[in-house]
């Protein structure tokens, strides 16, 4: 079944909130929204295969970015991606002072909220879609 | 050619969030830049070859690099390639062992399989790093994953992996120009002053690093030339 949603994380490796974007992902596509949403890894846009590039260019996004570099969003959009909502882990992280993250490969548990958290956020955008891209 | 950062190796992971193999990929290299390896390697994500700038997609022109991947995809190796250059070396996860991808856990958790590969993937990416450096470092390698707490090692990772980029005007165009801070330094060192011109040597260790249209060659030519000139009467 199509999903009403992409989501994009991260895919940064050296930083603790390119973890908690990834975290977050997995929450969404599969604790929280697994029938509505699927993640999809960024390393596979950067190649453009064709199913790849059809599945994008016909299903809204969610780009969850670790950093103010963007990647998940640029390259979703440069690929042809309808990038719905660009969010930024640092934004959430604002918004929720007392969970704050450390580590990598392993999240302390401020990480591990903080993901569940943006998780709920995504999984509420996740809703509000029809998974329709508006071309207009 | 400058004496560019110190000679490391860079690797270069699958993302992979849909397949375990994506996630032995990925701590594979922190493993190797935080245990085996640390001060010999340095990594970038894929993905920032395409939404970084020019330092970024200089990378791994400058640094031999091992791409690790999660499957036949190979999405670190030819996304390399495609963006950089040619990877030195190339490991697929997969093709490592014959257990199924069922048994090494998930994406999100690896079983005990799963952790065992991770650790073979990141001998043999150590291994390769030893190869393309010519010495062995002394190596330390753990067996369990959450054993002794291993001591913070700082990790060289994406977004500073770049090489150091000069944002100059050329030919009326803003363009990032990478390496060209350590080459002014190396020639500087070198006592080249600019007087002398921009040579073509100087112009094709730029070239290096920067794909430099050939109809523009004279305008990359005069903006670095009053650029460097600028550069040495800033040093006196």
């Amino acid at each position: 079944m199509k999903p009403k949603a992409l989501i994009i994380p991260c895919s940064g490796i050296g930083k603790t909130l390119g973890s908690v974007a990834r975290e977050s992902a997995f929450r969404v596509t599969e604790d929280l929204r697994p029938e509505t949403s699927r993640l999809m890894p960024l390393s596979l846009l950067v190649l453009g295969e064709e199913d790849t590039r059809k599945l994008l260019a016909s299903t809204p996004v969610v780009a969850i970015d670790g950093c103010t570099k963007s990647c998940a969003a640029k390259v979703a959009a440069e690929r042809g991606g309808a990038v719905s909502r660009a969010l930024q882990v640092s934004d959430a992280f604002k918004r929720h002072r007392g969970l704050k993250p450390d580590g990598v490969a392993q999240l302390n548990e401020g990480g591990l909220q903080l993901a569940q958290a943006l998780a709920e956020e995504v999984a509420n955008l996740v809703d509000q879609m029809d998974g329709e891209v508006n071309n207009a | 050619m400058p004496e560019l950062p110190v000679r490391k190796v860079g690797i270069i992971s699958c993302s992979g969030e849909e397949m375990p193999e994506g996630t032995i990929s990925r701590l594979a290299t922190r493993r190797v830049l935080e245990t085996l390896q640390p001060e010999r390697t340095v990594t970038i994500c894929l993905p920032l070859f395409l939404a970084g700038g020019e330092g970024e997609r200089a990378f791994a022109r400058h640094y031999p690099t091992i791409a690790i991947d999660g499957c036949e995809k190979r999405c670190a190796a030819r996304g390399t390639e495609m963006y950089s250059a040619m990877p030195a070396a190339s490991i697929v996860v997969s093709e490592l062992s014959s257990r199924s991808s069922d048994e090494l856990g998930t994406a999100r958790r690896l079983s005990d399989q799963g952790r065992e590969l991770m650790q073979a993937t990141a001998v043999a990416t150590s291994e390769i790093v030893d190869r393309l450096l010519g010495t062995r470092a002394p190596i330390q390698i753990k067996t369990s994953d959450s054993s002794a707490s291993p001591a913070k090692t700082v990790v060289s990772c994406s977004c500073g992996a770049g090489i150091p980029v000069k944002q100059l005007t050329i030919a009326g165009r803003e363009t990032e120009v990478a390496a060209l801070p350590v080459i002014y330094q190396s020639w500087q060192s070198a006592c080249r002053m600019p007087h002398q011109g921009i040579s073509a040597e100087m112009l094709k260790i730029v070239k290096v690093y920067n794909p430099i249209p050939e109809d523009d060659e004279d305008a990359w030519k005069q903006a670095i030339a009053l650029d460097y000139a600028r550069f040495c009467s800033e040093k006196e």
